[in-house]
């Protein structure tokens, strides 16, 4: 009982119900801004590392693998703090900007191991058919086997992006107020004096950007799908 | 039409052709038979370089599409290093020739006159591949139609994207060759709802649609159920009648034996009898040809 009074008190109060918005903006922006970095890393890396090998792709190629290897070899928390302490150590820097760096370059390696996984699971007759109708392997590559490609990945995408958006939790290890940091915040309050409250109702609003995600994502696979008899 | 000159494939240390020459002439059905692994379709494939042969030449009428085989071109060898010192060493002009040809004794360095010269044939003689590719149309075991696309799509893609029609106008020929097989009813239809049988018509009329000069057929019917088999050789009969040049890798001798003008009998990587289809069907002259008859026949 006191439990659900505390909630409505919650969701009443101006004040707290401020918090919490400024916290799920935070959040939605370095989520939007890392999932648009690594998304577009992750095409560009991929296609480097399928790349064939050649004296103009080895460096870049080299480049890619050394990236990803690092990236997924180390946690999280501790790129977060290189970025923040290290690299972008420059005062005045926006914070936010070090965060979607941070959470940008890592989910770009993810990404890039799926789009790899997802082209490499085009057959290779599909290329062996184009390039036998005289096209060029971009053109081959752009209007065959891409298509194709993002079909297969769609659902390992989303699984990263989602993953992604509950990680950016960690940002409140830098001091920035995000949602995970505002329930913290409201719950040491002396009003509130609760922990459980606030936590719970950040849980229900993480729980809707998954979903929320998670909806988008299907409707997308949806329409690709069209061309399958599945 | 075709030209292919001393062709070596090899897949790591397995040696797949070894000095293969054959001529597909214009007009020509020739038809490729052989045991499994004999090294048929990786010809085929070498032919538009699908597979890049190891040493060799490919000639596409009278442009060169592979790199250049120094050891087919004497003056090339005359010019190297090797012959030089062969030649100071004591042994005649012939007798240089015969042992660098036959020790396979050019070395990547052969001195600037000698890169100077290959690279001389290669810049008169060369054709970009793309270019090569849109003259030879190719036919896969597995159909290999685009299953991102409906087969509208898929028959005009390639004239459109390479810019030899405009899109009414690809619209309008793949219309034509759709009515011809019949299948003008699933022009919007995607691969995955198409038979086997439909699938490798399609396939014949995508080549079909680049308007190409020789058609290469990689088992086209091996992939097929028995009954679906049939559809698909009328198909190729008819293109056979009209005078299309053809290379056909098949397991179907009754192809072979009705539309072929001129069968290749490949075993061990290189060719080893050839005939018109009554000479080598009904009076083999080599052993081994009588004896993969005697089991496919």
């Amino acid at each position: 009982m006191r439990f659900i009074n505390q909630v409505i008190e919650l969701l009443t109060s101006g004040k707290y119900m401020g918090m919490i918005f400024s916290g799920l903006r935070l959040t939605v922006l370095i989520s939007l801004g890392a999932i648009a970095l690594g998304l577009f890393l992750g095409t560009v890396v991929a296609l480097v590392t399928i790349s064939k090998k050649n004296c103009f792709t080895a460096v870049p190629k080299a480049i890619c693998k050394v990236y990803i290897t690092i990236i997924r070899g180390t946690p999280m928390a501790l790129q977060l703090y290189i970025m923040y302490f290290v690299i972008f150590a420059i005062r005045g820097f926006p914070q936010i900007l070090t965060a979607i760096i941070a959470f940008g370059i890592n989910s770009g390696a993810y990404v890039a191991e799926n789009i790899r996984a997802g082209i490499l699971s085009v057959d290779i007759g599909q290329t062996e058919a184009g390039r036998a109708l005289g096209l060029s392997s971009v053109t081959t590559m752009v209007n065959i086997i891409i298509p194709q490609a993002i079909k297969n990945v769609i659902p390992a995408i989303g699984n990263e992006l989602i993953a992604l958006i509950k990680e950016t939790s960690i940002v409140s290890m830098i001091g920035m107020y995000d949602l995970t940091q505002a329930a913290k915040i409201i719950g040491s309050g002396q009003n509130m004096a609760s922990y459980i409250v606030p936590m719970s109702v950040t849980a229900v609003f993480y729980l809707a950007i998954v979903y929320l995600l998670t909806f988008i994502i299907k409707m997308i696979e949806r329409r690709l799908r069209a061309s399958d008899k599945r | 039409m075709i030209s292919v000159r001393n062709l070596y494939k090899s897949f790591g240390d397995v040696q797949v052709l070894k000095s293969l020459s054959c001529e597909i002439e214009k007009g020509e059905c020739v038809v490729i038979i052989g045991p499994s692994g004999s090294g048929k379709s990786t010809l085929l494939r070498c032919m538009n370089l699908l597979e890049e042969p190891t040493y060799g030449e490919i000639w596409l009428d009278d442009k060169l599409i592979t790199e250049v085989d120094p050891y087919l071109h004497i003056e090339a060898i005359e010019k190297s290093r090797t012959f030089e010192s062969l030649t100071s060493g004591g042994l005649s002009h012939d007798e240089a020739i015969l042992k660098i040809k036959k020790d396979d004794l050019l070395h990547k360095s052969e001195g600037s006159e000698f890169s100077k010269y290959c690279r001389g044939i290669y810049k008169e003689n060369h054709l970009n591949i793309n270019q090569a590719r849109q003259r030879m149309g190719m036919v896969f075991q597995h159909f290999n139609l685009f299953n991102n696309l409906t087969v509208m799509q898929n028959l005009t893609l390639a004239p459109t994207k390479l810019k030899l029609r405009t899109k009414q106008e690809a619209e309008e020929k793949a219309t034509e060759l759709l009515n011809r097989i019949g299948l003008y009813d699933k022009r919007d239809e995607y691969p995955s709802k198409l038979s086997g049988g439909q699938k490798q018509r399609i396939a014949i009329i995508r080549a079909l649609c680049m308007d190409p000069e020789v058609m290469l057929f990689d088992e086209p019917t091996s992939a097929l159920d028995p009954e679906m088999v049939g559809e698909v050789l009328d198909v190729m009969k008819t293109l056979a009648s009209e005078g299309m040049t053809m290379a056909v890798v098949t397991h179907e001798m009754g192809f072979a034996r009705e539309v072929a003008d001129r069968v290749l009998f490949i075993d061990g990587g290189d060719i080893a009898e050839e005939g018109t289809p009554d000479e080598l069907f009904t009076s083999p002259k080599t052993d081994r040809a009588r004896e993969f008859l005697s089991k496919v026949l």
